[in-house]
């Protein structure tokens, strides 16, 4: 055996990783290192993805409806899989309740996943103490052989995770037959699978058999690490040959390999199993003497042997050892849970009683109840009713809890363990507590269920021995109900002869308890209607259904804020689709709020906003499609401009942007001095912010100077101010700086956080400098005058300027100051790190006091851990790691994983991985996919082979990402990859849809930023769809095709986009695009002139039970009209008719698109009939939209014939029919297509358009607010004076002329103004005070006197924006009210 | 403002022990006032209570002589009392309705 051993080759050669195994026969292995959480979180939202798509995948082909019933039950399998974890997480152990519910749920979706099978195996060993071990290993094969059965593929790991099970459950097999059985199947036994056999012959004391594996090891050339010594010392004991076992640690020692926790846990056992606790003792002491300290939950493994093997007696001298760490009362718990499972439930109360009591929970009086698990679970193991009372008594009179028989109660009436129940009540009742009536209903509730009688009967008979009658609610509420009629309960009870209240049951009473019944369905519904008022976040009702009425009920319940926050739940809740296909009854429902005078608050309605937002894409996509213009162009029109005379200031401002955007210092400062007068504020801070960028502060500050003197209340944004204040400090102008600083906070400029990032270069790169001072000063200025709240990152150039001078005492009493004065510790790690180096322990010890004082112990222990990983002093690093009570925080470790992996440390990483294994509560997974990012940076799959060892060893799931990376490695390198590749290709509707972000994983995010990254850099779309690691949800398909369709309309190609479609269509065969893309993709194929494409599009979409959006149809029914699809038109109008209009459409689309597609085909005479129809056939008060849309098309394409015809049309259906909409429509038309003469004629020859008051006023006002308009605008006016005559009201010129009045305002156009003024006092007109202050203003900039009085309205109003919001709203007002003339003056007047 | 009239005067009890039925409940409250209503609610799944409970008095001095007594201690348990904040359905509040003119 020796030999054999020595023989072997050893461990000296390997990474230090593999020295660390854990033992094989452990019973309670720590739950940190066996689950390690591999499906929280994002791992969740892998399986659940994953889980919704196989199905379609390789599935049958399922009925297409229970598309619903299925993201259901992903919803549930979600809730599952994220409780199963958090049980684990908090206990150590899981409910058989949830694992077989979890089973279920993967068996019902038909096709396991590989880490889906690893998470249900792995949990049938002792993470389930409350289930009997012969029980665990049977629902194991169980699980085993239907996942087999359902498709599942068993990899190594798989097998090596039975094994461990097995040998969890002490379960008898033969490691030979299942060496065989591997080997038949096809799979590679690997060195964990080789070790866990030998501890299973070991566990048996079949020494021989042990020796049998090692052959084959030794032959296939394995490494034997530690945990193959353990099992062997296990196993020798096993054969009752102590002698060999304790020499193993001898053996070991030659050859090279230390005794770990783990063989001495297996000494102490085999001891434990002879109930030596002379050895025991002897053995703890060398083990302390070693080094090496064995955790409470070692010794718990030695308690288990000691009460398995009858040596009950021992128990408490062990575990008074126990150290009471953090997590001794969970591990403590699932020992007792194991002990009472293997009927030691004595020994377990006994470590019960040695729980620490729980901290003062009681302070507010509340009863202790310690041990509620183990009365539970006594319960459910259906422990004799004696042990029970005695346990209770125990409990209570020592003060632990205040009421365990009651609890107990609660647990049999919980498990409708009747009998027991009873039992228990006699016992209550001879301690003098009360038994009521309704203690009952737990039990009769469950027979009611049933319809079984007799066992009513039971419970009653019971009820009568306690003394207990039944009153009303049990007779009514748990009796009567199992019985078919009350007749028939009547003569049961009479048979049996019951003294119960019969005569409860006469037809008088009887009223009474339909009326207790309707009481309580009214409370019910009292109850169901509180719970939204209670949590306004309604995710659980369907939004898309109940909504309304649950918005009726918020709406007559709720305060203001409930109804805000209700609104935003709502929305937030509803999916994209659901919103758009809801838009009607929320612009309802916000109008009946408006009604309601319910004002939002800001801050709630921008959230709303928002939501909407990011909902309507499309409409986002639309107001980008205007084109840039370019600087020629611009240079141009300002000559232009110029040479007639016009205002030049916006024109200038782009010139000079774009300019800027071509870093034109020169050209730009020269064009600056060209146009000084005509420069504004825009043109100025661009130029300012170009020569920060240009190092040229001189011309800045001049710049700025200038600006200040044209307009000293303008101030620069934040960012341009930091900007200068960074190019100051560069030529070391601080006090410049300073003051620039300070006079951002006089301005009260916002500080935004580009600025605070900018700032914070400024800082930075003062420290590298080594400037300690100026960087000192700005900090001071900055954090003082209050400019932004003082940040980690802000604060670290201090130290950082105290690093580059290499004055470590100084840094770490600057970071010292920075945390007293600001709450932040910045580059603490750095000054550690480098007081490490250093050896200056002394301050070293300042630095670790400090921030255990600040900060905690915890962060204190992560700082001293991640110097001493930084500075390779891997040894330190394991004892601080190793100190007891140590949690893991991802975020610290991540920060230093990444670190590592950025900077290409493997083997720091590597070490941080193995140091962590034993940390409480540390993300394994998470720890092993940072490895193996390292192992694909460095392409080395001989490591990342290793590693995937390391993780069936340490019995880690790995979420389906580690996989993909792992199989990734070994592909690219040419190399078999040994399990199944989860599959990662899908795209379903329901289940995302549903969902809100949280769910979707973050790989899934960062490959949609990827993928976007991608599609922006460059169009090679096709490359990322063919790697296999993409993941593809519809999410992520909707921003795909959005980047594309972006892309797209900055006109490049839409083949790319096209065929990245295909490719994927053709990728996956139940590829399928979500409601928003498909829009998208119809939009684009309207676009790009495919409109046989969109309309398949549109189509399929249909049929897919789809909802395309407004926009989409728009489109391309407006394609279709410019193709003279007359066809496809009327197929589109049909197909949206089928779906009910739930979009909103315009019937007037269809008739404008179809005209145009026949004037397209050259069919005047029927475009013009088709539309004549429409307005004729109109009814009095139904006025057809707007057919501008035709006019405006023809008159583009200069289509006189079509625009003869339908100017002929218009005329007519203005003098016969009375229909003027045509007619004004044209008017306005012309008047926008600069055709004046005809717009005059046209209103000779129909002068009836001037009376269309409505449609006139909004187009004048829609004139004036674009500049440079004021001509169009006189003619507008002149040619309606003409006709003024035909309506005398005042208040049509009022409105026109207030709307001039803005427009010369607007375009500094004071002769215009001058006139109009002459006009309006010649015309009788009292022009109001905002008109006269415009012109005033007018005047005044002009340098002349203004002949009139000016208003006392204050000059700013006018200026500011706001001014500008409140003529706009008024004018917007005066528009709405026209119809009702008395109302106009009251708005402007509030205004 | 006319629909003041019916006023509610409600506890919200929590942490109401599974042992105690509304008889109890109704008992121990009616000590600070005579008790109008009194809704245990019952779980038809369980068979057990929720836990809660809502007492309504027919004045506003039962509920505040109730609300003075701390703790609510009743067989050995602590009651959490609160007075109702949340208003049920059926019962009107007296919530100004916006006048129109």
């Amino acid at each position: 055996m020796a030999a054999l051993l020595r023989s072997a080759r050893l461990l000296k050669c390997l990474p230090s990783g593999l020295l660390q195994t854990k033992g094989t026969i452990r019973n309670g292995p720590p739950l940190s290192r066996l689950y390690s959480g591999a499906i929280g979180g994002k791992g969740t939202g892998v399986c659940l993805r994953h889980y919704a798509v196989i199905p379609e995948q390789k599935g049958p082909a399922k009925d297409e409806s229970s598309l619903g019933v299925r993201s259901k039950q992903a919803q549930q399998f979600d809730w599952a899989l994220a409780k199963l974890d958090s049980s684990v997480r908090r206990t150590g152990r899981v409910t058989k309740t949830l694992l077989m519910r979890i089973f279920h749920d993967i068996c019902r979706t038909g096709y396991p996943s590989g880490n889906q099978a690893l998470l249900l195996l792995r949990s049938c060993g002792s993470l389930l103490p409350e289930v009997p071990m012969a029980e665990r290993s049977e629902l194991a094969r169980h699980i085993w052989d239907k996942l087999k059965e359902l498709g599942a593929s068993y990899d190594a790991s798989h097998y090596n995770a039975l094994v461990k099970v097995f040998l969890q459950n002490e379960f008898k097999f033969s490691p030979n037959e299942f060496l065989a059985k591997m080997e038949a199947a096809g799979v590679q036994p690997n060195r964990v699978t080789y070790q866990r056999l030998i501890a299973a012959y070991c566990n048996a004391g079949d020494i021989e058999g042990a020796s049998t594996i090692l052959g084959f090891m030794k032959s296939k050339d394995l490494p034997i690490t530690e945990a193959v010594f353990n099992s062997l010392v296990t196993g020798h004991a096993r054969a009752d040959d102590m002698e060999s076992a304790v020499s193993i640690l001898s053996v070991m020692k030659g050859a090279g390999i230390e005794p770990g926790p783990d063989t001495y846990v297996a000494l102490l056992n085999a001891y434990a199993e002879r109930g030596d606790m002379e050895k025991i003792r002897q053995t703890l002491e060398t083990a302390g003497s070693t080094d090496i300290s064995l955790m409470d939950r070692d010794l718990m493994q030695v308690v288990f042997s000691l009460a398995k093997a009858g040596y009950h007696q021992h128990v408490p001298s062990i575990v008074d050892l126990m150290r009471h760490e953090r997590g001794y009362v969970p591990d403590a718990m699932n020992l007792c849970l194991s002990l009472i499972t293997q009927g030691h439930e004595d020994t377990a109360f006994s470590v019960l009683k040695t729980f620490p009591t729980l901290q003062q929970e009681n302070e507010s009086g509340d009863s202790n109840n310690l041990g509620n698990f183990f009365l539970r679970h006594c319960v459910n193991m259906n422990k004799p009713v004696e042990k029970l009372a005695r346990y209770c008594q125990e409990l209570q009179d020592s003060n632990c809890h205040a009421a365990p028989l009651q609890f107990t109660l609660y647990c049999c009436l919980e498990a409708k363990n009747t009998a027991t129940a009873l039992e228990l009540m006699k016992i209550m009742k001879e301690q003098g507590q009360p038994i009521r009536p309704h203690f009952f209903w737990p039990l009769l509730m469950q027979h009611v269920k049933d319809r079984n009688t007799v066992g009513v009967m039971e419970v009653m008979k019971g009820m009568q021995e306690l003394g207990v009658p039944a009153d009303v609610e049990t007779l009514s509420n748990y009796i009567l109900p199992a019985f078919p009629n009350v007749a028939v309960a009547r003569d049961t009870f009479k048979v049996v002869c019951f003294c119960v209240h019969v005569t409860f049951l006469a037809d008088k009473e009887n009223v009474t308890f339909w009326e207790h019944l309707a009481g309580l369905e009214e409370n019910q519904l009292e109850l169901s209607l509180s719970a939204p008022q209670s949590h306004p976040p309604t995710h659980s009702h369907g939004p898309g259904v109940t909504f309304y009425v649950l918005v009726s009920i918020s709406v007559s319940l709720l305060s203001t804020e409930g109804v805000s926050y209700f609104l935003y739940n709502l929305i937030d809740s509803m999916s994209e689709a659901e919103v758009q296909a809801q838009e009607e009854k929320l612009r309802q429902y916000f109008n009946q709020l408006k009604s309601m005078n319910i004002v939002i608050p800001v801050n709630i309605y921008r959230g709303i906003r928002n939501l909407l937002d990011s909902y309507h894409v499309p409409e986002l996509i639309k107001v980008s499609s205007d084109s840039p213009s370019t600087g020629l162009g611009l240079e141009r029109k300002l000559a232009e401009l110029k040479a007639e005379g016009k205002p030049v200031g916006p024109t200038l401002k782009q010139l000079i942007l774009s300019l800027c955007s071509e870093e034109k210092l020169d050209a730009a400062l020269e064009l600056k001095s060209q146009h000084a007068a005509d420069m504004a504020t825009g043109g100025y801070a661009a130029l300012i912010h170009l020569c920060c960028r240009h190092n040229n502060v001189d011309e800045a500050l001049k710049l700025k100077g200038e600006l200040s003197h044209k307009d000293p209340s303008v101030s620069l944004d934040s960012t341009k101010s930091i900007a200068l204040v960074k190019a100051l400090v560069k030529h070391d102008r601080m006090e410049e700086a300073v003051d620039l600083l300070k006079e951002m906070k006089e301005k009260d400029v916002s500080v935004v956080d580009t600025a605070v990032t900018l700032l914070f270069h400024t800082l930075n790169a003062a420290a590298l400098k080594g400037d300690v001072a100026a960087v000192r000063q700005l900090q001071a200025t900055v954090f003082t005058l209050g400019l932004t709240k003082p940040t980690a990152n802000l604060c670290s150039p201090l130290i950082t300027a105290h690093l580059q001078t290499k004055d470590l005492s100084g840094a770490l009493d600057a970071a010292m100051e920075c945390q007293k004065q600001y709450g932040h510790l910045p580059r603490i790690h750095d000054v550690i790190c480098g007081l490490v180096e250093n050896g200056d322990t002394e301050l070293l010890q300042k630095a670790m006091d400090f921030v255990s004082q600040e900060r905690g112990e915890m962060t204190m222990l992560y700082n001293l851990f991640f110097a001493f990983m930084q500075t390779g002093r891997h040894r330190e690093a394991r004892k601080i790691i190793e100190t007891p009570g140590l949690r893991a925080r991802a975020g610290r470790l991540q920060w230093y994983a990444e670190k590592c992996v950025a900077a290409n440390q493997m083997e720091s990483l590597e070490s941080l991985v193995e140091m962590t294994a034993k940390l409480f509560e540390c993300d394994r997974d998470e720890m092993y996919h940072y490895l193996l990012r390292l192992c694909k940076n460095t392409n080395d799959w001989r490591k990342a082979e290793a590693t995937w060892t390391k993780m069936q060893e340490e019995n880690v799931i790995p979420r389906e990402r580690t996989l993909r990376l792992l199989a990734d490695i070994l592909r690219s390198n040419g190399q078999e990859v040994p399990f199944e590749v989860p599959e990662v290709w899908y795209e379903q509707a329901a289940a995302t849809e549903t969902q809100p972000d949280t769910k979707t994983g973050n790989t899934s995010t960062d490959l949609q930023l990827k993928l976007l990254i991608l599609c922006k850099r460059d169009l090679h779309l096709p490359a990322p769809l063919s790697q296999s690691d993409v993941d593809f949800s519809s999410r992520t398909g909707r921003l795909f095709i959005s980047a594309v369709n972006v892309v797209d309309l900055m006109s490049l190609f839409v083949s790319s986009f096209l065929s990245v479609v295909f490719s994927a269509t053709t990728h996956i065969p139940h590829f399928k695009l979500n409601d928003i893309a498909n829009s998208l993709l119809i939009i684009t194929q309207a676009k790009k002139n495919l409109t046989k494409d969109a309309l398949a599009t549109l189509k399929s979409m249909l049929q897919a039970d789809q909802v395309p959006s407004k926009l989409s149809i728009t489109r391309l029914v407006q394609s279709l009209g410019s193709h003279g699809d007359i066809a496809g038109i009327q197929d589109v109008e049909a197909l949206m008719k089928g779906l009910g209009n739930p979009l909103n459409l315009s019937p007037m689309m269809f008739v404008n698109n179809t005209a145009i597609a026949r004037i397209k085909n050259g069919d005047l005479d029927s475009a013009v009939e088709g539309l004549e129809a429409i307005y004729t056939s109109a009814g009095e008060g139904s006025q057809p939209a707007s057919m501008a849309f035709v006019f405006r098309k023809v008159l583009e394409e200069k289509n006189i014939t079509a625009l003869d015809k339908l100017s002929a049309m218009a005329e007519r259906l203005a003098n016969h029919f009375a229909s003027y909409g045509p007619a004004s429509d044209l008017f306005i038309q012309l008047m926008d297509a600069g055709m004046k003469e005809e717009a005059k004629f046209m209103l000779a020859r129909c002068s009836a358009v001037a009376e269309q008051r409505e449609a006139l006023v909004s187009y004048m006002s829609r004139l004036s607010r674009t500049p440079g308009q004021v001509k169009l605008c006189f003619l507008a006016l002149s040619l309606l004076l003409i006709l003024s005559f035909s309506f005398s009201l005042n208040f049509f010129d009022w409105v026109c002329l207030t709307v001039l009045a803005r427009s010369t305002a607007l375009d500094n156009d004071l002769a215009s103004a001058k006139a109009l003024y002459q006009q309006m006092q010649s015309e009788g007109v009292e022009a109001d005070e905002l008109c006269l202050k415009r012109l005033a203003k007018l005047y005044k900039s002009a340098g002349e006197s203004v002949p009139f009085t000016e208003p006392p309205v204050s000059v700013c109003a006018l200026h500011t924006p706001l001014g500008g919001i409140a003529v706009s709203t008024a004018s917007a007002r005066c528009t709405r009210n026209i119809m009702d003339p008395d109302l106009v003056v009251i708005p402007i007047r509030l205004c | 403002m006319a629909t003041s009239a019916k006023k509610i005067f409600e506890l919200f009890v929590s942490k109401v022990p599974w042992t105690l039925s509304s008889k109890e409940m109704k008992e121990y409250f009616g000590q600070f006032g005579q008790v109008k209503k009194c809704l245990l609610p019952f779980d038809k799944e369980t068979g057990f209570h929720r836990g809660f409970c809502w007492i309504g008095y027919t004045s506003e001095e039962g509920l505040q002589n109730a609300l003075q007594k701390y703790p609510h201690t009743l067989e050995g348990a602590t009651l959490q009392v609160q007075r109702n904040r949340k208003v049920f359905v059926g019962q009107k509040t007296n919530k100004e309705v916006p006048e129109e003119s």
